[in-house]
């Protein structure tokens, strides 16, 4: 599903990702993990089509298709999803307008009708459940006065509701409780289906108790540096990321 | 032939008064007003004033289904055509007739030229204890190539009385027409009164306009000016508080595109204590178009316990767009809360970012953030059928193709 082959960028001349090789294929969950400064949001938001970055070298593929070729908007479309680690406050949008109005949008771009009023509340009530979200939090404003939970449950909400192929959830445990983390690890987990795929990035091994990776990858100085199963999230844990970064 | 010459003529071929003649006179000794002028120091009528205008209107009735493409469909409009008042409702506890005034009690030269010269007009007066519930529309409409039109208009709101309208200036000539609007407006004790304007002209038409508000104790006003475009618009709004605990409110959009101007002048005169004021204005600016701002609030010296705010928010859409804007307090009393706000910004490259990254494209994000923007004055739009045309004409102006509705 996803490829990524040497992937180097840099922000105003600062070299950040010094060749990523990733690979992520339909049904799995990866977690990248990583120190701070590794290039771990970098490289989350050069999936996603932030264009503060210059890429220099590589190639990300999806499904087919050269991702950096694409539109932030087209890249949603496609079906890629970027959960932020800062959700961005809209005063002045309602939550159900924001996302009625990216429903809309990405049903349009598929050549699809918008859902009926009807069909898109019941959708919404659904999903609403499914992350405990009480129901006032619709007509409130985008993320504005949100609480870090609330942020990133909302984040979810929309995943939830835009029903993409790829997950990229960047640091979205942090700013969450214990309960609103399961809260949210367990949307995720009942999102997931064998047609798509999450990546969670992540600097702790506690959300990975409650969304188990296939595959984790120590993200370091801009490269993977090593990957494992979820055993290594658990050897990070205990002996911390020095004894990676030592060997290098 | 310049407008001053052709105003300078059509006043000899008149049957002016004496108090006429008086305030023409008066007008021609300072002439228009220049950039000189204080009060015009960003707004320049060079351009307007050497038009060659048409003084002699058609006054023809005009086609009704072009009113129904102006009107918001309410069952009560007053309607004019090039000065002429050609329908007006039957509304019980209500007045309405034509009229005319030369009662002038200011200097200023757009003031003293519609007392001078004006033919028509509303005198509309709301009898005491009387709830309007129905909003009226009044309608504005020039048909005459290059129309110079002006109006003279009154409303009396009678104590413990409601009443809202919605006004709005169309030319159907699609010239370069000038409208010079004087109207006056007197609150008394305990009367609510709201008038909203729709400012959607064409784009060489070309309006003065000016509100005054005399309020009495207890009285709530509340004006509303919603422009969505025009060639050059200039508004007056002031407000002169009479009485104690009186509420002025105002809020404004200016959403302009082009060649387009709009000046918003606001004044409010505390002139009595315990008294409010709240006034929002919110300006977006793309491609070439202008804006000015000028919001002056004076405190009175005995007029202590005031709550006055004011803010001014704009977003310059494009690096030709520009805008001017002054707040002006002037307090001499010493126990008041008087707060003003200005700010001129872009649009948040992280919030289109974020919504481009859930498949709105670029410019509906663009359009999503400024209506997000303008949303605190539109959502604040009391009648239902107003507001939805205003969000309307807003997403119609930027382009896109979206429904905002929810």
């Amino acid at each position: 599903m996803l490829d990524i082959k040497n992937l180097k960028a840099s922000i105003d001349g600062t070299q950040i990702l010094k060749g990523v090789n990733l690979s992520v294929k339909a049904g799995e969950v990866h977690a990248i993990m990583g120190p701070n400064g590794s290039g771990k949001s970098t490289l989350s938001a050069i999936i996603a089509g932030k264009e503060d970055y210059e890429v220099d070298e590589g190639s990300i593929n999806f499904q087919g298709e050269d991702l950096l070729d694409l539109a932030p908007e087209e890249r949603a479309h496609k079906g890629v999803f970027l959960s932020f680690q800062y959700p961005i406050e809209i005063p002045g949008i309602s939550v159900s307008n924001f996302i009625k109005t990216s429903l809309a949008e990405k049903r349009k771009a598929l050549g699809l009708d918008p859902l009926s009023p009807k069909d898109l509340l019941e959708n919404m009530r659904q999903k609403m459940e499914l992350l405990n979200i009480k129901k006032g939090y619709l007509s409130r404003n985008m993320n504005e006065g949100f609480s870090g939970g609330e942020k990133k449950r909302n984040e979810i909400f929309q995943m939830a509701m835009l029903e993409p192929t790829l997950s990229i959830l960047d640091e979205t445990d942090s700013g969450l409780d214990i309960d609103a983390l399961k809260t949210v690890a367990n949307g995720v987990n009942k999102l997931k289906t064998n047609n798509n795929a999450t990546v969670v990035i992540t600097h702790y091994q506690r959300l990975l108790d409650h969304i188990v990776p296939d595959f984790v990858h120590v993200l370091y100085d801009g490269k993977i540096v090593k990957s494992g199963n979820k055993e290594l999230a658990f050897e990070l844990e205990e002996k911390g990321y020095d004894w990676i970064t030592k060997q290098f | 032939m310049e407008l001053i010459e052709k105003l300078k003529l059509y006043a000899q071929n008149k049957d002016l008064s004496e108090n006429q003649k008086n305030l023409f006179n008066s007008f021609m000794k300072q002439g228009f007003p220049t950039t000189k002028n204080e009060e015009w120091k960003y707004t320049s009528l060079k351009k307007i004033i050497a038009f060659d205008y048409c003084l002699n209107l058609k006054n023809s009735e005009i086609d009704s289904s072009l009113i129904k493409n102006y009107s918001l469909g309410l069952k009560n409009k007053i309607i004019f055509s090039d000065e002429k008042l050609i329908s007006f409702p039957n509304v019980t506890g209500l007045k309405i007739n034509g009229f005319s005034s030369s009662d002038c009690n200011s200097d200023e030269a757009f003031a003293l030229l519609n007392s001078a010269l004006s033919n028509s007009g509303f005198n509309i007066s709301v009898e005491k204890n009387t709830v309007i519930s129905d909003p009226i529309e009044i309608l504005f409409f020039n048909n005459t190539k290059n129309g110079f039109c002006q109006y003279r208009n009154k409303i009396f709101v009678g104590e413990s009385s409601k009443v809202k309208f919605i006004e709005r200036i169309q030319d159907l000539s699609n010239s370069s027409n000038l409208v010079n609007n004087y109207t006056e407006i007197f609150c008394e004790k305990n009367s609510s009164f709201e008038y909203n304007k729709i400012q959607n002209n064409t784009e060489h038409s070309k309006l003065i306009d000016c509100l005054n508000v005399f309020q009495k104790q207890d009285s709530t006003s509340e004006i509303n000016t919603l422009i969505f475009g025009g060639g050059f618009i200039r508004n007056n709004l002031n407000f002169e508080q009479n009485g104690s605990n009186c509420e002025s409110n105002m809020n404004g959009i200016s959403l302009l595109n082009r060649e387009q101007f709009a000046d918003n002048h606001t004044f409010v005169d505390h002139k009595k204590p315990h008294c409010r004021s709240n006034e929002m204005y919110k300006g977006i600016y793309l491609d070439n178009a202008k804006g000015v701002f000028n919001g002056k609030i004076m405190v009175r010296k005995d007029s202590q316990k005031i709550d006055a705010f004011q803010s001014n928010n704009n977003l310059l859409l494009s690096k030709y767009a520009t805008i001017d804007s002054k707040p002006q307090l002037e307090i001499y009393a010493d126990d008041v809360k008087c707060s003003h706000g200005c700010t001129i910004g872009q649009l948040d490259e992280d919030a289109l970012f974020y919504m481009r990254s859930r498949g709105i494209k670029e410019k509906e994000a663009k359009a999503v953030l400024t209506y997000a923007f303008a949303s605190e004055v539109i959502e604040s739009i009391s009648i239902p059928e107003l507001r939805i045309l205003a969000q309307n004409l807003l997403i119609k102006k930027l382009d896109v193709d979206l429904d905002l509705s929810l």
